[in-house]
């Protein structure tokens, strides 16, 4: 009888929360967070690195959880887009978003947000072309893209008339 | 979608990677992994064993006395594109990198990862398990689907990190049964079905770039689709070496991408340079010899026609740009 390999002990933190878990080796990043932690808030759309619609933060940087095996996050420090840190329940970035009508469907929104908080981190005022740059590996169906960067560059405004005092 | 069964190893170190290998034979190394498991949620391969080197850490670029600038393949493509020392002795290399895929993928994504990238073709990447038909070659079968008169596979090497590094002249360092270094132009063996000159228990473990003259003009142009997130429809590298003069041509060096199997040299276009002082003419000449030399395979839609244009603006474009960072007064800037 073929022999199937079993659970393995994982250790990570996601969104400053501890976890020890028992997952299946072939279980990714992705269905971690989905299906044993009950954050659905990260979307799985492509499934193979074509739309960006599953990233996270790893440290300060966004990866794809759809192409990252959680057997590969053991210590690693995970945000998701409900670990992101909020005043009056949206954070900078959420908010204009919203007011900047950058949100139609919403699948792609998690995403965006996470990587426009990773680019507004490391680059505080950034121009059109990085903008682009930052959130190239993104898709949206819905919004054209144009109302997106309009709302980067609101949060980007709004961050650095508050100083860096405020959370992105 | 969801990944088939393996066992996970994860390894902490090249040697253990080996050793790894050589006890699981059929297991799948994973660096980046941004390769490979969309080629397992496709169910193109489903190795029982995977072995992870994602969990080891990069070591830093460094220069050896005689100025080799020595890279550990486990760098991501962020970190290749961040480094100043890339940047400052291989800035085709650092460009190439950060126009790879999208920021995600690059965080991910390793530079040893991206030289062992399968080759792609259209028909090939996509799941097959709904489609009644015999298999194509590159999985086993007898038949092409993407050029059906094909009397083999034409899948496409489409790395962006290779031609730069190996119109560098760039050797790497392979650890396996025994430790050897080639130069990296010797890894591809242009054939589709099995791309790397590699053994299955072999890994990379240092891509080193020698030291270059101190006058030297380089670039890097990739045509694609779209702006970001998207494979090369064609790539050129391009490195001219120059004499003290300035404006005279040492040594050139132009590596194709995504028109084959393997990237390519086009060495007479290379020899059209040699001893001749650059000219935009001298330019276009080369570039036209370039397009007459490669017979680029369609891929991705692409005809051969298309990509053989892309073949002769792209080097024409990367050769002026090359020439633009070259210290060499005569030069006419296209910026000016």
């Amino acid at each position: 009888m073929k022999k199937r390999p079993g659970k393995q002990l994982l250790e990570l933190t996601v969104n400053d929360e501890f976890y020890e878990l028992a997952v299946e080796p072939q279980e990714t990043l992705l269905e971690v967070l989905r299906n044993h932690l009950g954050l659905t808030g990260t979307k799985e759309g492509c499934g193979t690195g074509e739309c960006g619609t599953c990233t996270v933060l790893m440290g300060d940087e966004p990866i794809l959880s759809c192409l990252t095996l959680a057997m590969d996050c053991r210590q690693k420090e995970i945000r998701t887009i409900e670990g992101l840190d909020r005043e009056n329940g949206l954070t900078v970035v959420q908010d204009a978003f919203l007011q900047q009508g950058a949100v139609q469907c919403g699948f792609c929104t998690p995403g965006m947000i996470l990587a426009t908080t990773a680019l507004l981190e490391k680059n505080p005022n950034p121009s059109q072309e990085e903008i682009k740059k930052g959130l190239e590996g993104h898709l949206c169906r819905c919004t054209g893209y144009n109302k997106i960067f309009e709302a980067v560059e609101q949060a980007a405004a709004r961050k650095s008339r508050h100083g860096d005092s405020g959370s992105v | 979608m969801h990944l088939p069964r393996f066992r996970h190893l994860s390894a902490a170190s090249f040697d253990e990677a080996v050793r790894l290998l050589n006890e699981y034979p059929a297991a799948g190394l994973m660096a980046g992994g941004t390769d490979l498991l969309p080629r397992m949620k496709y169910r193109l391969t489903s190795p029982e064993v995977i072995i992870s080197l994602r969990t080891l850490s990069a070591d830093s670029p460094s220069v050896t006395p005689e100025g080799d600038l020595v890279l550990d393949p486990m760098m991501t493509l962020t970190a290749v594109n961040r480094s100043d020392m890339v940047r400052e002795r291989a800035p085709l290399l650092s460009e190439a990198a950060q126009r790879v895929a999208s920021r995600e993928i690059r965080n991910m994504a390793t530079l040893g990862g991206n030289l062992c990238q399968e080759t792609r073709c259209l028909y090939y990447n996509q799941r097959h398990s709904y489609q009644f038909v015999e298999p194509c070659y590159k999985r086993g079968g007898e038949i092409c689907y993407f050029i059906p008169k094909g009397k083999k596979c034409r899948a496409v090497f489409m790395a962006d990190t290779a031609p730069p590094l190996i119109s560098l002249g760039a050797q790497i360092k392979i650890i396996g049964q025994e430790v050897r270094q080639i130069p990296l132009e010797d890894l591809y063996t242009s054939e589709a079905e099995k791309p790397l000159a590699m053994a299955s228990g072999e890994v990379i473990s240092q891509i080193l770039i020698p030291n270059g003259p101190g006058n030297r003009g380089a670039a890097f142009s990739k045509s694609s689709l779209r702006g970001g997130l998207e494979f090369a429809t064609l790539s050129v590298a391009a490195v001219l070496d120059m004499e003290d003069d300035g404006g005279t041509c040492s040594r050139a060096r132009i590596t194709i991408g995504a028109v084959s199997a393997a990237p390519l040299r086009v060495r007479k276009a290379e020899s059209a340079l040699t001893g001749k002082r650059l000219s935009k003419e001298l330019f276009s000449q080369v570039a036209d010899q370039a397009a007459v030399e490669i017979r680029p395979i369609p891929h991705h839609g692409h005809t051969r026609a298309y990509l053989t244009e892309c073949l002769r603006a792209g080097t024409r474009h990367a050769l002026c740009s090359a020439a633009e960072g070259i210290d060499f007064p005569g030069f006419p800037r296209s910026r000016e």
